[in-house]
């Protein structure tokens, strides 16, 4: 089995969601259902010296996140159905939309916040890597639509080797939890 | 708040559980007691919490999307508890039919049917408390949920008896059984009430740190509800002050009225509790 997997190059990103707009667009997701999502982080204030100048030491950074295809995926794990599963071939992790039974338990279990409800299907729907566009040899969504070409899918072993095994950065659940295949670039106020 | 179908079907499968469980414990006192009509006093009693349970069957229905792949929930029983949950408590709404069946067949009440069917609930009850403890959710991520749980199922089984069991005691002119029943029903509630008050002093302490992206911390999700919380410990301190003026005090008039009353006291207060519990992790 190829495991693949995703790099973001958070020093990169802008934080402009063209990576969750073309996913949404893509699989005609409705409101609120969102496949992959950028987060913001701020910290730092603004403070007033002793001459009443104010300095600041504000520190801001995006993360664009989706399913991570994790080696170890507790959604998996914890699904009651089956319906959440790992493929063989790919290790990409998909839902079986004849098995879900819409319970949300994957909700509960995913530290990233991959599994999305639909309401109108009353049923759990999540990123599947485009693994449509993957057969026909085309880009997915997210990674076509980065204007400054922080996402690359890829098998995880060569993302790995290219770009190291980041996978933690700050405002980001530790990595043990669901060994995600995941590698990231980090932007300079968001190492640990 | 969204999980209100997870709330009714928690509070009303943990009072029908305990409910049975305090059957057995009054069955157990009168056993040498031949001339009892057993099956008489159980029997609307067995009614009441074999339709709890439904209550609650139906409120988890309610939870799912999807309602008609029900019974796909049962295909991961091995990894998921959830799967492990949703058997249990099937196995034990069939045993609860099972006994309530038995007693009116029989014309008498089985022993060995309410001992099973309360174990079964009880192993029930720690699935359901493991559901959420296993989750990343942090504030659920702690003993605190099987002590609330637990606790809640002390509480309502107890006062439920009271409200079925010990008001027919007393329509049969068996008073000094009722009030001897009612004060072991205090003391099973007030086992409860410990179990929950030592859960949530160990809470902040048992808890795992935050593990999803964008969770909050428990003191801000708490900070909204302190007048619930403090109100809920207000209704269960006057629902035990309620049981106790009728497991002590001679008066006897309004037992029943009474009784109902300390009942929906509890349910109120453990629904309050539930609610804030839900609420920290949605």
């Amino acid at each position: 089995m190829t495991q693949l997997g995703f790099y973001i190059d958070q020093a990169r990103c802008i934080g402009c969601e063209a990576c969750v707009i073309a996913c949404k667009d893509k699989n005609d997701n409705p409101v609120g259902v969102n496949f992959r999502r950028v987060y913001s982080f701020e910290e730092g204030s603004f403070t007033e010296d002793k001459n009443g100048s104010f300095i600041q030491n504000i520190q801001s950074y995006f993360l664009s996140i989706s399913c991570n295809h994790c080696d170890e995926p507790k959604c998996v794990e914890n699904c009651p159905t089956t319906a959440m599963f790992k493929r063989e071939e790919d290790g990409v992790v998909v839902v079986d939309q004849d098995k879900c039974v819409g319970c949300r338990y994957c909700e509960w279990n995913c530290p990233y916040g991959a599994p999305q409800y639909n309401e109108e299907l009353g049923k759990m729907t999540k990123c599947d890597l485009c693994i449509d566009l993957l057969e026909k040899g085309e880009r997915p969504a997210c990674e076509g639509a980065c204007p400054v070409r922080a996402i690359e899918i890829g098998p995880i072993d060569e993302l790995r080797a290219k770009y190291g095994n980041v996978s933690e950065v700050k405002g980001l659940p530790t990595a043990s939890i669901t060994k995600p295949n995941l590698v990231i670039n980090t932007h300079k106020d968001a190492s640990e | 708040m969204n999980e209100w179908p997870l709330l009714i079907f928690t509070i009303a499968m943990q009072a029908a559980i305990g409910g049975i469980f305090m059957l057995w414990v009054y069955q157990l006192r009168c056993k040498d007691k031949e001339n009892l009509d057993m099956f008489n006093l159980f029997k609307i009693p067995l009614v009441i919490i074999a339709g709890f349970s439904l209550v609650g069957l139906g409120a988890s229905f309610a939870h799912l999307g999807a309602p008609t792949n029900a019974f796909n929930t049962l295909r991961h029983v091995g990894s998921s508890w959830m799967s492990r949950e949703i058997l249990v408590t099937g196995m034990f709404i069939g045993l609860t039919f099972i006994t309530a069946a038995w007693a009116f067949y029989r014309k008498k009440v089985s022993p060995w049917l309410l001992l099973v069917t309360a174990l079964v609930g009880f192993i029930d009850v720690y699935c359901m408390a493991a559901i959420y403890s296993n989750s990343l959710i942090s504030p659920w991520n702690s003993i605190h949920t099987f002590m609330s749980f637990y606790g809640t199922t002390f509480i309502l089984g107890s006062v439920l008896a009271v409200a079925l069991l010990a008001t027919a005691l007393y329509r049969q002119k068996m008073e000094l059984e009722a009030k001897q029943f009612t004060k072991v029903a205090l003391i099973i509630a007030m086992l409860g009430i410990a179990l929950q008050v030592i859960g949530t002093a160990l809470l902040p302490v048992t808890m795992t740190e935050v593990n999803m992206i964008e969770a909050s911390a428990i003191t801000e999700l708490l900070s909204g509800y302190t007048g619930m919380v403090t109100l809920r410990w207000i209704i269960s301190i006057l629902g035990i002050a309620l049981l106790f003026f009728l497991a002590v005090s001679s008066y006897k008039k309004s037992f029943a009225a009474l009784s109902f009353i300390m009942l929906l006291t509890f349910v109120m207060s453990e629904g309050m509790s539930r609610y804030v519990f839900y609420v920290l992790g949605s």
